[in-house]
């Protein structure tokens, strides 16, 4: 038996091994094509694009170098626009993990509407954008929307509030619906993560004297440590490409008040047809998503080590 | 004082009764076992002990104290889980000391006090861990470590062993016997090994239907059980029930006769139906005198063959013999019973037993109202 063992050289792969790794290869072949279409190649070409002035309904221009990041480094578009992306990233993502927890706790517990409100929850989620945002924009109305009516009817405002045209009430408008749109991914997602913390561990911590407040914190909290993680990272992901709700709702006016990157990029192709400056835009909008993007894959390489 | 009374509980799910009438009366220091199948209202009673369940009705007293009302934090009681329940982001350490951190006990005090339960379980090279880089054993001993920090007056353990494997648990039951021997502390134990509740308890509470069957030492558990269940339930493999009945000085079974000694059993026996009861290790297989049998099967297990018998009437029953006894399975056999370890009960689904016992008060000692 060892005879014939050691007369294998080491470095050599047993043939059923390689007919494996060939039939792998084959298999995973029409995904890396799809995915090289799609991504790599509008990628690179976005890339290639940033580097050329070009008018968009023509798509011809002449190589101008380093110009459109220049420009995207030395005016103030860009960064105005990732101000305003991050301002809304945050303020929407807050709302979203507040309410999204809030309400999962909520509906953890044994309350007789439960699986009614469980599946109202996901309403916002499951409608369609423009719909949600049309909706709003009628609440939203400052000469018959119902939002200032209540209002002025609590006592709160005396004039009609002008939502969605005057700042910062349009930001507030955007993280609102923004808000209201997602947070029921957050409560799914922590629902789900509730459910298989085990009782033992809240009886444990009751025989161990702990209040409902302390169990929230040293039984819940930790154990939706590492969902939340998640979810916070793809919502950030999400939130700050975030376009058509933005554009449907304020185009991101007032002026550029609520212009986030997506929409900047969006103006700067099709609205001043410059898709050459607008490519290196969104260049430059994707290197700052590389720093959520290494966070997110550190946090699932973390999950599964 | 840390006894503990279990007053006329009574408790039900829904229309689900899990528990009737069940008066215990647990000594202080005692080390009691809640033995039965599952559904049989062990762990009921136990989480109601805790605080995790309430009764329907009834009262549960820890010395001289109604706890029914009491939050499980404020019964000064600590418990074991089957799954252990460690707190999974805590390191061992901070596992053992949230007890105490939860009543206000800080900085050394609650150092000193962590040191000592990890000494006394053998945990001080594992305080930094976490749960999930510790074997079952040493996650067992976390727990324990756990509920005896803050040293309360009675400790709960619920299936503690059973996710164990059995060399580490016949191992752990010897360390939980030496732990209750020297904490001296009252300690109810749910299991459902009868191996566990045999050796560790001082006083079991067979239990089945939401019925306490019987409360008293191993020793009565399994010489004097006071009915078919208790008797079936106790003992690889149980005592044996052959079905007959009473003809003056003899049982008979299918026809064949077996002597007894009608003064052993209580004055209103009666001729009639009844059930033989006796242990296999009571049969002696022979040839000739006997009630005859046919050896279905022997099945050495190293230290002694189990025999498995048919009777005339074509039930089985069981016998245990020494190993190296050989017997061909069809052969025809005459069984004889040791006279003294005949039990009689009444025929009926859970009959009572009916020998006249030295103490028979020791049979189910339960509150007299």
């Amino acid at each position: 038996m060892t005879a014939i063992a050691t007369n294998i050289p080491k470095s050599a792969t047993p043939p059923l091994e390689r007919a494996y790794a060939r039939l792998g290869v084959l298999l995973i072949a029409p995904t890396i094509l799809v995915f090289s279409l799609v991504i790599v190649y509008p990628l690179l070409a976005a890339i290639y694009l940033s580097v050329f002035s070009i008018y968009t309904p023509t798509l011809q221009g002449g190589f101008v170098g380093a110009d459109n990041y220049i420009e995207l480094l030395t005016g103030k578009a860009f960064w105005n626009s990732l101000k305003v992306t991050l301002i809304w990233t945050v303020g929407t993502l807050t709302l979203q993990i507040v309410a999204g927890v809030g309400l999962a706790l909520l509906l953890h517990q044994n309350i007789w509407f439960r699986s009614l409100a469980r599946s109202l929850v996901l309403f916002p989620y499951f409608l369609s954008t423009v719909v949600a945002v049309l909706v709003w924009k009628w609440l939203f109305n400052d000469l018959y929307g119902a939002l200032n009516q209540g209002l002025m009817q609590l006592g709160i405002i005396d004039m009609p509030l002008d939502w969605l045209g005057s700042m910062p009430n349009a930001m507030i408008g955007v993280i609102l619906v923004g808000a209201w749109k997602f947070f029921p991914f957050v409560v799914i997602a922590v629902l789900a993560r509730l459910q298989t913390i085990p009782e033992n561990l809240y009886e444990a911590a009751r025989i161990d004297g702990a209040g409902p407040i302390a169990r929230f914190f040293d039984v819940t909290l930790p154990q939706l440590r590492s969902v939340l993680t998640v979810i916070i990272l793809l919502r950030a992901i999400w939130d700050f490409k975030e376009f058509d709700l933005l554009y449907l709702l304020t185009g991101g006016g007032p002026v550029t008040s609520t212009q986030t990157l997506s929409l900047l990029v969006y103006q700067e192709a099709f609205g001043l047809n410059q898709m050459g400056q607008a490519a290196a835009y969104s260049v430059g909008m994707m290197l700052v998503m590389l720093v959520f993007m290494v966070l997110y894959i550190r946090q699932t390489k973390e999950k599964n080590a | 004082m840390a006894n503990v009374t279990f007053r006329n509980v009574h408790k039900a799910f829904g229309t689900y009764v899990a528990l009737e009438n069940l008066d215990l009366d647990i000594r202080d220091g005692e080390f009691v076992a809640l033995l039965g199948p599952s559904g049989c209202g062990k762990s009921t009673t136990l989480r109601m002990l805790a605080g995790l369940d309430f009764p329907t009705r009834g009262e549960i007293l820890i010395g001289d104290r109604v706890v029914n009302d009491l939050a499980p934090g404020k019964r000064d009681i600590a418990m074991v889980f089957q799954s252990y329940a460690l707190y999974p982001h805590m390191t061992v350490g901070e596992n053992i000391g949230y007890p105490l951190k939860k009543r206000g006990i800080k900085g050394r005090a609650r150092e000193e006090a962590v040191q000592k339960a990890a000494a006394l379980l053998q945990l001080e090279p594992l305080l930094d861990r976490k749960p999930k880089q510790l074997s079952g054993g040493q996650q067992q001993r976390v727990a324990l470590g756990r509920a005896l920090v803050r040293e309360p007056q009675v400790f709960l353990l619920d299936e503690p062993l059973s996710n164990l494997d059995a060399k580490l648990r016949s191992y752990m039951r010897a360390e939980l016997i030496e732990l209750h021997r020297r904490l001296g502390k009252t300690m109810v134990y749910v299991t459902h090994d009868q191996l566990e509740a045999m050796t560790m308890a001082s006083r079991i509470a067979v239990m089945h239907a939401g019925l306490v069957q019987q409360f008293d030492t191993p020793d009565a558990i399994y010489n004097r059980p006071a009915n078919r269940f208790v008797a079936g339930f106790i003992g690889t493999p149980p005592m044996n029930q052959i079905e007959g009945a009473v003809d003056g000085g003899d049982f008979v079974v299918a026809g064949h006769r077996i002597p007894i000694d009608r003064t052993a059993f209580v004055d209103s026996l009666r001729d009639g139906p009844a059930v033989l009861g006796v242990r296999p290790e009571a049969i002696t297989i022979a040839t000739g005198e006997g009630l005859p049998a046919t050896v279905r099967l022997a099945e050495n297990t190293g230290h002694e063959t189990i025999v498995t018998l048919e009777l005339p009437d074509h039930s089985r029953i069981a016998a245990r013999v020494e190993a190296a006894r050989r017997l061909d399975v069809g052969h025809n056999v005459a069984l004889r019973f040791d006279p003294a370890a005949i039990h009689l009960f009444e025929a009926t689904e859970n009959g009572a037993r009916l020998n006249r016992d030295e103490t028979p008060a020791s049979v189910i000692p339960m509150r007299s109202k």
